[in-house]
């Protein structure tokens, strides 16, 4: 009797999960058996009377009603959207018409772009996109995402086939040509390389060709087009891709668009099954590897049912592109809001906004203080050496340094900038501070031989109006250059401002000052025109405070050479 | 170094990234006398037009010119028009202008001075002028290398393109010492010439003091 409550419950826990199980046996379905069930009941709601008249109406439904579906692709991506007069070609073109096909309705394709594709969704003005735009959860807010993605792609960095580039540890310290709002442009920043922004992407293979960038960093569909070019492909080559990003199509996140979602839900996942897509690529010679892939994905017995679009071991996940917000963005929105209301003026601050520009933004003020006081620390320091040396007696110490002089004025400073930068990656691992240091040191040594000079011709003065012999009339020779360094204050004071102009220079190296910062900070977020005036007004301020310190400087200087 | 080697073009293409540089420098230097000539006539006419342009003449003083570039590339839009004209300037343009607080201070600072020894009765003083705008010219010669960090094709970003392919630190700085010796020797010649302008204007000068 006493087994007798422990069997119940054992009853028990059996038929709950037979009747759990029950309704999951029953209505699991093959994908094409859900999908002709759903086109069906479309189709017998569209022909009922005064269906296709009613406001408001099932977007499924509509496209049986006006016997059409209205894709909204682009027209001058190569290899996924192109037009030639009435003629479009290309991946997302082809889909579409496999899916009106499907559907049995004529495709009426729309012109979208990158900016117009969602704001036109919204607007009703087009059915579906299918204009090679990334899934990220940014984006999942805006439009209702179609499971599983139809295509994948990734960065890739791109570059001559003799540069020996093959991932990331050999890109820091170089310069590589991006799209600004480029998702990906955060990631390269974060391992020291140096951005050149473009605003297109079609630029990007001229300025490889030309030479103008050694490297470039786009979506592997793009480049595709240019690999398919003999001379492209035989002067350069994918050198390594990163951040994934799967592709999807997107309805409007409406109620009325649930039903044409899910019968795209459905007819994606067969097309993957069947190696539509697959076959699709292939004709328009686009990257197929995502696409084998997801053929076998499909396949699986699990994955292969009406409930496998929303089956987290089938799909792919979104990417994540949020960047985590400051806790003071709320009230930089407002102000941004505030300024923008009253003056009309597009007034944004996005190195206040997100924390990856928050972090960024702080380093490069501190980056750039730290440039400017040790660039003035080195110009003076360089100019007292290269001055004593120059002034001395002895030829083997004079020679050298007037010939380092000649040598350094005559080396443009972005060259003088990347000798030391390369000398110094040469000796230390490349870093932030390695190319701060570097800086510093190129900095220090164009100007302080310029200074060194002045007081070397200021000593020949004193030496000449004194009886031109070393500590005539009795002053010692270290006085008689603390004099010569007093007689030349204006020129000193002259390259110590021009080395403190000079520091932004530093970040063509990799130095992470403010202009680098807020380059890398403009590269993923909106915002060029305030931050590049904010970035104008803080050298001035930085410079005329120098000139400040400088002019004090100078009076003490000539204030000294009065008294002696 | 011992594998160092140098495509036949690369001189070619070097002399002719030059050619840029001094395209730069003397857009640069036309724009800042025109300015700076207007800027030294306000400073000298005193008054509020005079604090204006002092002030003014100040603050281009202070910007940096790197930063100038990069302010001016990113404010300007690619498709501005005026009058429905394009107006949008190149890349080239874009270091040139940023060169033009630089000259135009240094024209009005040399200007005001060359008109107050024109005003004193010292034309030759005032002819100073043309060696230190000479000099100025050589300077803003070599700054324009700054177009390099914004894909001007001038002699630097030639030098740097050859650069990046060279693996070896020597190979690498025999080709910046090739750029030095060529950039150092368009500067001494350029400083060569001031001296020649400023030694002729000083035998002009002795010999307006010996006639009596």
């Amino acid at each position: 009797m006493r087994a007798w409550p422990t069997l119940r419950l054992a009853l028990a826990g059996i038929l709950a999960g037979a009747v759990a199980t029950f309704p999951f046996v029953a209505t699991a379905e093959t994908p094409d058996a859900a999908l002709a069930k759903l086109i069906e009941d479309a189709r017998a709601e569209a022909s009922a009377p005064d269906t296709c008249a009613k406001p408001e109406l099932d977007r499924l439904v509509r496209v049986f009603c006006d016997n059409r579906i209205r894709p909204g692709v682009r027209e001058y991506y190569p290899l996924f959207g192109t037009r030639e007069g009435q003629t479009r070609s290309g991946y997302d073109v082809d889909v579409a018409r496999a899916l009106a096909r499907h559907l049995s309705v004529e495709p009426v394709f729309v012109r979208v772009n990158a900016a117009t594709r969602v704001p036109l969704l919204a607007d009703d003005r087009i059915d579906v996109i299918l204009a090679t735009m990334g899934h990220n959860t940014q984006r999942d807010g805006q439009v209702r995402f179609i499971r599983p993605h139809y295509y994948q792609s990734e960065t890739i960095i791109v570059g001559p086939r003799a540069l020996p580039v093959k991932g990331w540890a050999d890109i820091a310290g170089r310069t590589i040509c991006v799209t600004i709002g480029n998702g990906s442009n955060a990631q390269i920043v974060s391992h020291n390389a140096r951005l050149m922004l473009f605003d297109e992407a079609g630029v990007l293979p001229d300025q490889l060709r030309e030479e103008t960038c050694t490297l470039a960093a786009q979506d592997d569909s793009f480049f595709d087009y240019y690999f398919i070019e003999p001379d492209f492909a035989n002067r350069f080559d994918k050198k390594f891709g990163f951040a994934q990003v799967p592709w999807g199509m997107a309805v409007a996140r409406t109620a009325s668009a649930d039903r044409l979602a899910r019968a795209l839900d459905l007819m994606s996942q067969i097309f993957h099954r069947d190696g539509v897509f697959l076959g699709i690529a292939r004709a328009n010679r686009v990257g197929t590897g995502f696409l084998e892939r997801q053929r076998a994905v499909w396949n699986r017995p699990e994955c292969n049912t009406d409930a496998g679009s929303t089956n987290s071991a089938c799909v792919l996940p979104a990417l994540d592109a949020a960047l985590q917000p400051t806790p003071f963005a709320g009230r930089v929105t407002a102000i941004e809001d505030w300024i923008e209301a009253r003056t009309g003026v597009d007034f944004s601050l996005p190195m206040f906004k997100t924390m990856p520009a928050w972090s960024l933004f702080k380093d490069g003020i501190v980056n750039s203080l730290i440039l400017v006081a040790g660039a003035l620390a080195a110009t003076l320091l360089f100019a007292m050496v290269l001055g004593g040396l120059q002034s001395s007696r002895r030829f083997l110490l004079r020679w050298p340094a007037r010939a380092g002089t000649i040598v350094l004025q005559s080396s443009p400073v972005v060259l003088t900038l990347v000798i030391a930068a390369a000398v110094a990656q040469a000796i230390f691992p490349y870093s932030s501070a390695v190319a701060i240091g570097a800086a510093i040191v190129a900095l220090g040594l164009m100007n302080g031989s310029n200074a060194g000079q002045a007081i070397a011709e200021a000593m020949h003065t004193l030496r000449t109006e004194r009886g031109s012999v070393q500590g005539t009339g009795g002053i010692p020779t270290i006085d008689l250059f603390g004099r010569a360094v007093s007689r030349s204050a204006t020129q000193i004071v002259s390259f110590l401002i021009n080395a403190a102009k000079g520091t932004p220079i530093a970040s063509f190296i990799g130095a992470p000052e403010l202009l680098s910062a807020l380059t890398d900070i403009t590269s993923f977020a909106s915002g060029r025109a305030t931050t590049y005036t904010l970035l104008l007004v803080f050298y001035v301020a930085v410079v005329v405070v120098v000139v400040w310190l400088c002019g004090r400087f100078r009076s003490w200087l000539e204030h000294r050479q009065a008294a002696a | 170094m011992m594998g160092l080697h140098i495509p036949a073009d690369f001189f070619r293409d070097l002399l002719a990234g030059m050619v840029v540089n001094f395209e730069i420098a003397a857009v640069a230097l036309l724009i800042g006398l025109a300015l700076g000539g207007l800027l030294a006539l306000g400073r000298l006419g005193g008054g509020a037009v005079g604090a204006v342009a002092t002030t003014l003449i100040g603050l281009m003083r202070a910007a940096p010119t790197f930063v100038v570039m990069f302010f001016l590339l990113n404010i300007i839009p690619r498709d501005a028009t005026l009058f429905g004209i394009g107006v949008s300037p190149s890349p080239l343009m874009i270091v040139a202008l940023s060169l033009v607080p630089y000259s135009a201070s240094y024209v009005a600072d040399n200007g005001a001075e060359s008109l107050k020894q024109l005003r004193a009765g010292s034309p030759l003083g005032a002819l100073q002028f043309l060696p230190n705008v000479t000099r100025a010219f050589f300077v803003l010669v070599m700054s324009s290398s700054a177009g390099a960090a914004i894909g001007v094709t001038e002699g630097i970003a030639v030098i740097l393109r050859e650069a990046v392919l060279l693996p070896a630190l020597g190979d690498k700085l025999v080709l910046f010492a090739i750029g030095i010796l060529f950039f150092g020797a368009t500067l001494q010649a350029g400083f060569a010439l001031m001296r020649l302008l400023q030694r002729h204007l000083g035998r002009l000068a002795m010999r307006d003091q010996a006639i009596p």
